[in-house]
C-alpha cells in the first residue's frame, strides 16, 4: 500500500475528477484486475518474465560461454564450477541453456508478434473490401496453408538457399520461414471477426463520412479485434517455440554453432542414460517456457471475455472488501 | 416499511379486513403474491450494486400490476428475483410469498415446482426464448409434461391445440408441428404466452412483452394477454417502460426509481394525479400521438444514481427541479398521500403536488423553438433532397447449386418525395416496410441505382468521381439508431468528432475549436472530450452521435430511429435538442421511426410506408388527425396512449396477421390481405382492390369548404393510395374494451 498520508494537490484534483466518473473503470483496468485475479496466470507471467530476464543476464553469472571448451571437465555432472554440468565436448551446459533460452524466446516473440500483426492487417483488409479482393487474397492464403511447411523449412535451412545461409544466422532464417507459415490460421479467424465488425454502425458511420478505406481498416477494425490479437500473440509465441524445438530436434532448424533449446534437446536424446542432465535441463526450461505461456493464456481469456464471471459473487466480495478496508486503515 | 397496493375498486366501501391490512405489516390473506422488503445485490467490478431496495407489493387474484420505470430501475431484477431466476452470485433477501408460501430461499429444484406451474413468465425477446430445434408443439407439451406427468399424450396434444387457438394462432392443429423460425416475432410471442398459461398459472409475469414488436403486432399481443388473463383468471405483473402500454391494462401501477418503488397506487391516481416529481416527469416526457398542439417535452436532466453508493437523501433529488435541502436528509419512505388510501408516494413534497400542477412549469421545459424557415411557405424554400421513383429489388433465389429465381423482394418500390429546407420529414411503417432500405439507398448514392436521388442539387447520376461524392457527404450526414454501436468504443469523444473534420481537411487548431463548439451545441460539457463513449449514458452518447453528424455543417441529417434505444426521460431531452438544432441551424431532417408519437411531435410532413410503397403522405397534422388510408388508421389506433380513460374506451383496429411474404403479395393493393376495409367490402369491389394498384391521390377539400370558397381550393398537402377510404371497417378487427371489467374511480 502506498503512503496515503501525503497530500498531493495534483492527486486530489485527479481524485475529484475521478469522483464524478466513478461509475466507469477503464477497460484496461478491468482487464488488468481480472488477469491479476487469476493466480495461475499471474504465476505463469512471473515464470515467463523470470526466464526472459534469466536468458539475458544469466550469462554474467558464469565465466564460461557457449563455445569455450573446458578440457578438464568433459561430460561432467553439475558441480560448483559448472552449475549444470558440461556436454561431452566439454562445453558449459549453463551457458548453453542461457543462450538457447534467449534464442527460443526471441524466435517465439518475434514470430508470435509479427505473424499476428500480418494476420490482422491481411484479415481486416480481406473483410473490408470483400468481393474480388477477398477471393484473391483468400486463394493466396489457402495456397500457403496447403504448402508443406516442413519441406520448405528443410530446404531453406539445409538443402538449398546457400546464399541465404551465408548471410543470415540460422535463427534469423528460421524466424523468416516460420513467419511465412504461421499467420494464415489467425488471418482467417480475423477475417470472419472483422466481417461481423463491418456490420457495426461505427464502420458504416465512417464510410458515410467518406473516410478512406485504409484509414477505416487501421483505425476502426484492427483496434477492435485487439483482445483477440493479444490472445493470439501468446498462442503464437508458444507455437513458434514449439515449432523451433521440433525443427531443431529433427535437425533442420537452428544449426550449430547457434544454440537453442531444440538443438540441446535433440543433441541429448541419444545420451539420456549417460548424461541425463544434458537432456532434462533444456527440457525443463522448455516446459517452463511453454507452460507459463499456456497458464497466462487462460488468464488472458478470462480477462478479455466480457461474460466471464471472474468478478465473483456479491456475498463473497463484500466480506473480502471489508477485510481489505480493515487492512488498509 | 410496508406498503401495499390494495387492488380493486377504491370507491367502494373498504371491507374491514382490508382496512386493517393497510395499517398492518402482514399481507392480506387473499393476496395471491405478496412481496415484502425485497432486496437484491449484485457484485460488479466497481463494487456491490444494490439493484433492488425494499420492494413491497401485494397482488390480488385476477388483477394487473404494472411496474414502470427506466432501464436500471430494478424492474426486471424484481421479476427475476420472484421467479428465482437470478444467478447464484446475486444476494436476495426479503420475502416473496405465493399463496402464503415463502419462495425465497427455496432450492432451484423446489422452485421448479412453481415455475411454469403457478408462476409463469413471458420474456421480452420472443426471437430467442424458443428453442429453434423443437417444434412449438413440442415446447408447449414439454411445459405440460413437466407439471402433469400423468396426463395422456392425446390430452396434452389437445390442450396444446386449445392453447394455440386461445392465443389466436390460425389453424392451430397444423401449426403445432411448425418450428419457431416459421413464425414471425408476434406469433412467437403468442406461443410464449401459450406456454406461460399452459398450466393455468396464478401469477403471470410479463417482462416488456411487446417492446421488441411492431405497434400493430403489439396491439395484437396485448389483446392476447388480455384474453389469456380472462381465461385463466391469473394475476398479471406487467413490467414495462412504456406508460402507454400499461395505461389500458393495469389496475395498479408501481413506479420504480433507483431500485425502489417511488409511487404506487391505482392506475387513475398515478396518471391523473401524480404526487412524485419523477412520475410527473415521466408522464410529461412522453410525446402524445393524439395531441396536435406543439409544446416541448419535459426532459428529466441527469442520470439515475449509481446504486453502488447508498443514497443518503432522496435518490431522485439530483434530478428533481423541486429538490431542497430537506430532500437530502434521509430517503423519504413511501407514505400515503391525501386522497385514495392506496395511493402512496415517496416524496416529502407530495402534499403540494397533484393533478393540477403543470408539469411543464415544474420541470422548466424549454420554449418551443421557432425556425426562420417556419414563416416561409413550403413551396418557396429550396429542395435539399429529392427522390424520383427510387426502387430497390432483391432477387429471391432457391436451390443450392442451380439458383432459380423464384421471386423478387420489392424492398423499395417506386418512391418519390422531396424535403425542403428547415423541414422534418418522417417515414413510418412496420419493420419490413422498407424504411431502412430507403435510407441506405440515399446514403449509398450510387450511379447505377434505379431511380434518381438528388442531394443539395447533386444527382446520383453524375456522382462518378470522388469529389462530387465527398461534396455530397458534406450535405448529408446520418445519426444511427443504437448510440453505443455507432461510436467506436476505442475512440475518445475528441477522436470521434475529429474524424469527419480531419477527413474534410480541417487543420488541428480549427478542429479543436470546432469540437468545443459542437460539444456546447449538443449540450455536453466541453471538458468531457477526453472520455470514452462507455463513460457516457445512452442519451449523452446519442448527443455525441448528433454532434458528429453536425461536424461538417450538413444541410440534411438522416435520423434512423434516433431515440428508440433511449429511455423515455432521456428521449425527451434528445427530441428537444433535435427540435432546437433544426430551428437554430436551419437543418432538415429525414427521420425514420416506428414510434408515431415521436414522429408527430417533431415532424412537419410524414410518409406512411407499407411493403416498399408510400400509402399515405402529407402534412403531419392532416395525416394524423384525418387518416384516409386504412393502414394509417390501423397504425394510429394501435398506438397506446398514456391516458387510462381514453385507453379503455378507445376503438382499436387490430390488424390480422403479419406482413405478407414477398411471394404472397397480391397484384393490386399490397395491403388487401390485412385490410379491415377490404374484409368488409362486397365481392365486386374486392375484385378492384385485388387487380388494380391504387395510385397516390390528393385528398379533396371537404365539400363544405369548397362551397364556401369562391375560387377552387388548392389541393391539400395529403395524398393517399386507396380506392375505398370511406369503406366500413370489418367488425372482427375492431376491439373496444368495455369499461365493465374496470372500475374507474
Amino acid at each position: 500500500m502506498t503512503n496515503l498520508n501525503a497530500v498531493d494537490p495534483a492527486a486530489v484534483a485527479q481524485d475529484a475528477h475521478l469522483e464524478s466518473a466513478d461509475v466507469v473503470i477503464g477497460k484496461n483496468t478491468i482487464i488488468f484486475r481480472r488477469f491479476m485475479r487469476n493466480k495461475t496466470a499471474v504465476a505463469g507471467l512471473a515464470i515467463f518474465l523470470t526466464l526472459t530476464v534469466f536468458s539475458f543476464v544469466g550469462g554474467y553469472f558464469t565465466q564460461w560461454d557457449k563455445q569455450t571448451i573446458d578440457p578438464f571437465n568433459i561430460g561432467m555432472p553439475p558441480s560448483a564450477e559448472h552449475y549444470l554440468g558440461t556436454s561431452q565436448a566439454g562445453i558449459d551446459l549453463y551457458a548453453m541453456t542461457v543462450e538457447g533460452t534467449r534464442i527460443s524466446i526471441l524466435i517465439g516473440l518475434i514470430v508470435g508478434l509479427v505473424s499476428v500483426l500480418v494476420a490482422a492487417v491481411y484479415g481486416c483488409t480481406m473483410a473490408y473490401f470483400g468481393g474480388k479482393v477477398d477471393k484473391v487474397m483468400l486463394f493466396i492464403l489457402e495456397a500457403l496453408i496447403m504448402m508443406p511447411a516442413l519441406l520448405v523449412v528443410a530446404v531453406a535451412t539445409s538443402g538449398g538457399g546457400e546464399g541465404l545461409r551465408r548471410d543470415l544466422p540460422s535463427w534469423l532464417l528460421l524466424i523468416i520461414v516460420l513467419l511465412v507459415f504461421s499467420w494464415m490460421g489467425t488471418a482467417r479467424l480475423i477475417r470472419s471477426l472483422s466481417m461481423s465488425l463491418m456490420q457495426r454502425d461505427f464502420v458504416k458511420a465512417a464510410q458515410y463520412m467518406g473516410v478512406p478505406a485504409r484509414r477505416i481498416v487501421w483505425r476502426h477494425l484492427v483496434p477492435n479485434i485487439g483482445s483477440l490479437l493479444v490472445l493470439d500473440i501468446t498462442r503464437g509465441v508458444t507455437g513458434a517455440i514449439l515449432a523451433e524445438v521440433a525443427f531443431s530436434f529433427i535437425g533442420i532448424g537452428i544449426k550449430v554453432p547457434d544454440v537453442s533449446l531444440g538443438v540441446l534437446i535433440g543433441g541429448a536424446t541419444s545420451q539420456v542414460q549417460t548424461f541425463p542432465w544434458m537432456f532434462w535441463v533444456p527440457l525443463t526450461v522448455m516446459f517452463l517456457l511453454t507452460g507459463s505461456l499456456a497458464m497466462m493464456n487462460d488468464g488472458l481469456r478470462d480477462a478479455f471475455d466480457p461474460s466471464s464471471s471472474s468478478s465473483g459473487s456479491a456475498k463473497k466480495r463484500t466480506a473480502l472488501k471489508a477485510r481489505v478496508k480493515g487492512n488498509a486503515s | 416499511m410496508s406498503s401495499e397496493i390494495a387492488a380493486g375498486p377504491v370507491e367502494q366501501p373498504q371491507p374491514a379486513v382490508e382496512r386493517l391490512h393497510v395499517a398492518d405489516l402482514h399481507a392480506p390473506a387473499d393476496a395471491i403474491l405478496s412481496v415484502r422488503d425485497l432486496n437484491v445485490r449484485f457484485n460488479t467490478e466497481n463494487g456491490v450494486v444494490h439493484a433492488v431496495r425494499g420492494v413491497d407489493f401485494d397482488l390480488m387474484p385476477g388483477k394487473t400490476l404494472g411496474i414502470v420505470g427506466e432501464s436500471g430501475s430494478g424492474k426486471s431484477v424484481t421479476s427475476l428475483a420472484i421467479m428465482g431466476l437470478l444467478p447464484t452470485t446475486a444476494e436476495v433477501s426479503g420475502s416473496v410469498r405465493l399463496k402464503g408460501k415463502e419462495l425465497l430461499g427455496l432450492s432451484d429444484k423446489a422452485m421448479c415446482e412453481y415455475r411454469g406451474n403457478e408462476l409463469a413468465m413471458v420474456f421480452q425477446d420472443p426471437l430467442s426464448s424458443l428453442t429453434p430445434v423443437y417444434t412449438v408443439g413440442n415446447q408447449i407439451i414439454e411445459a405440460l409434461t413437466i407439471h402433469n406427468p400423468t396426463m395422456s399424450k392425446q390430452a396434452k396434444e389437445a390442450r396444446a391445440v386449445q392453447l394455440l387457438a386461445m392465443v389466436g394462432i390460425p389453424s392451430p392443429k397444423e401449426r403445432l408441428r411448425a418450428f419457431p423460425h416459421e413464425f414471425s416475432g408476434g406469433m412467437r410471442q403468442r406461443v410464449m404466452i401459450a406456454i406461460a398459461i399452459a398450466n393455468n398459472p396464478r401469477v403471470l409475469i410479463a417482462d416488456e412483452p411487446t417492446t421488441a414488436l411492431d405497434v400493430t403486432i403489439q396491439a395484437q399481443v396485448l389483446e392476447v394477454l388480455h384474453t389469456a388473463q380472462e381465461e385463466t383468471g391469473a394475476a398479471v405483473v406487467m413490467i414495462t417502460h412504456d406508460l402507454g402500454v400499461v395505461a389500458g391494462m393495469a389496475d395498479d401501477i408501481m413506479v420504480m426509481y433507483a431500485g425502489r418503488p417511488v409511487e404506487t397506487g391505482a392506475v387513475d391516481d398515478i396518471y391523473y394525479n401524480p404526487r412524485m416529481p419523477y412520475t410527473m416527469g415521466l408522464l410529461g416526457a412522453v410525446p402524445r400521438v393524439d395531441v396536435a398542439e406543439k409544446s416541448s417535452l419535459v426532459p428529466i436532466e441527469g442520470m439515475p444514481p449509481n446504486l453502488i453508493h447508498t443514497p443518503t437523501g432522496c435518490s431522485f433529488a439530483p434530478r428533481c427541479p423541486l429538490a431542497s435541502d430537506a430532500c437530502l436528509e434521509g430517503e423519504p419512505a413511501l407514505a400515503p398521500v391525501a386522497g385514495p388510501a392506496a395511493h402512496r408516494a415517496a416524496c416529502i413534497k407530495s402534499g403540494s403536488l397533484g393533478g393540477d400542477v403543470d408539469v411543464h412549469d415544474v420541470f422548466a421545459a424549454p420554449p418551443v423553438p421557432v425556425s426562420r424557415f417556419d414563416a416561409i411557405p413550403r413551396e418557396e424554400r429550396s429542395t435539399v433532397l429529392q427522390l424520383k421513383d427510387v426502387r430497390k429489388h432483391f432477387p429471391l433465389n432457391k436451390g443450392a447449386l442451380l439458383k432459380r429465381r423464384i421471386g423478387t423482394v420489392k424492398a423499395v418500390d417506386g418512391l418519390s418525395f422531396d424535403i425542403r429546407e428547415g423541414e422534418c420529414f418522417s417515414i413510418v411503417g412496420e419493420s419490413g416496410s422498407g424504411k431502412t432500405t430507403t435510407l441506405l439507398e440515399i446514403m449509398e448514392f450510387h450511379k447505377d441505382q434505379d431511380g434518381e436521388v438528388v442531394i443539395g442539387g447533386i444527382s446520383n447520376k453524375q456522382a462518378a468521381d470522388g469529389k462530387t461524392r465527398s461534396a455530397m457527404r458534406r450535405e448529408l450526414q446520418m445519426v444511427f439508431q443504437d448510440p453505443t454501436g455507432a461510436l467506436d468504443p476505442r475512440f475518445t469523444v475528441y477522436e470521434v468528432l475529429a474524424e469527419p473534420l480531419e477527413n474534410a481537411g480541417m487543420n488541428k487548431a480549427d478542429t479543436k475549436k470546432r469540437i468545443m463548439e459542437l460539444m456546447k451545441l449538443v449540450g455536453l460539457q466541453p471538458d468531457h472530450v477526453n472520455r470514452f463513449p462507455n463513460q457516457f449514458s445512452g442519451g449523452q452518447r446519442q448527443r455525441i452521435g448528433i454532434a458528429r453528424a453536425l461536424a461538417v455543417n450538413p444541410k440534411l441529417v438522416v435520423l434512423d430511429e434516433p431515440v428508440s434505444a433511449l429511455d423515455v426521460s432521456v428521449q425527451a431531452g434528445v427530441i428537444n435538442l433535435l427540435d432546437k438544432l433544426r430551428a437554430e441551424l436551419g437543418l432538415s431532417y429525414l427521420l425514420v421511426a416506428h414510434d408515431l408519437s415521436v414522429v408527430r411531435h417533431i415532424s412537419n410532413r410524414v410518409a406512411v410506408m407499407y411493403l416498399g410503397k408510400i400509402v399515405e403522405i402529407g402534412e403531419v397534422d392532416r395525416v394524423f388527425d384525418n387518416p384516409r388510408h386504412p393502414y394509417t388508421r390501423a397504425l394510429l389506433s394501435a398506438i397506446p396512449v398514456p391516458d387510462p380513460h381514453l385507453e379503455r374506451t378507445r376503438e382499436r383496429i387490430i390488424l390480422q396477421g403479419d406482413l405478407p411474404s414477398p411471394l404472397g403479395t397480391p397484384k393490386g393493393c399490397n395491403f388487401a390481405t390485412r385490410c379491415p376495409v377490404f374484409a368488409a367490402l362486397p365481392a365486386a369491389k374486392q375484385e378492384k382492390c385485388l387487380t388494380l394498384e391504387p395510385p397516390l391521390e390528393h385528398v379533396a377539400p371537404s365539400p363544405a369548404a369548397q362551397t364556401l370558397a369562391a375560387d377552387p381550393l388548392p389541393a391539400l398537402d395529403q395524398r393517399f393510395a386507396c380506392f375505398f377510404p370511406d369503406g366500413e371497417l370489418d367488425e372482427d378487427m375492431l376491439v373496444v374494451h368495455e369499461s365493465a371489467d374496470h372500475h374507474a374511480p
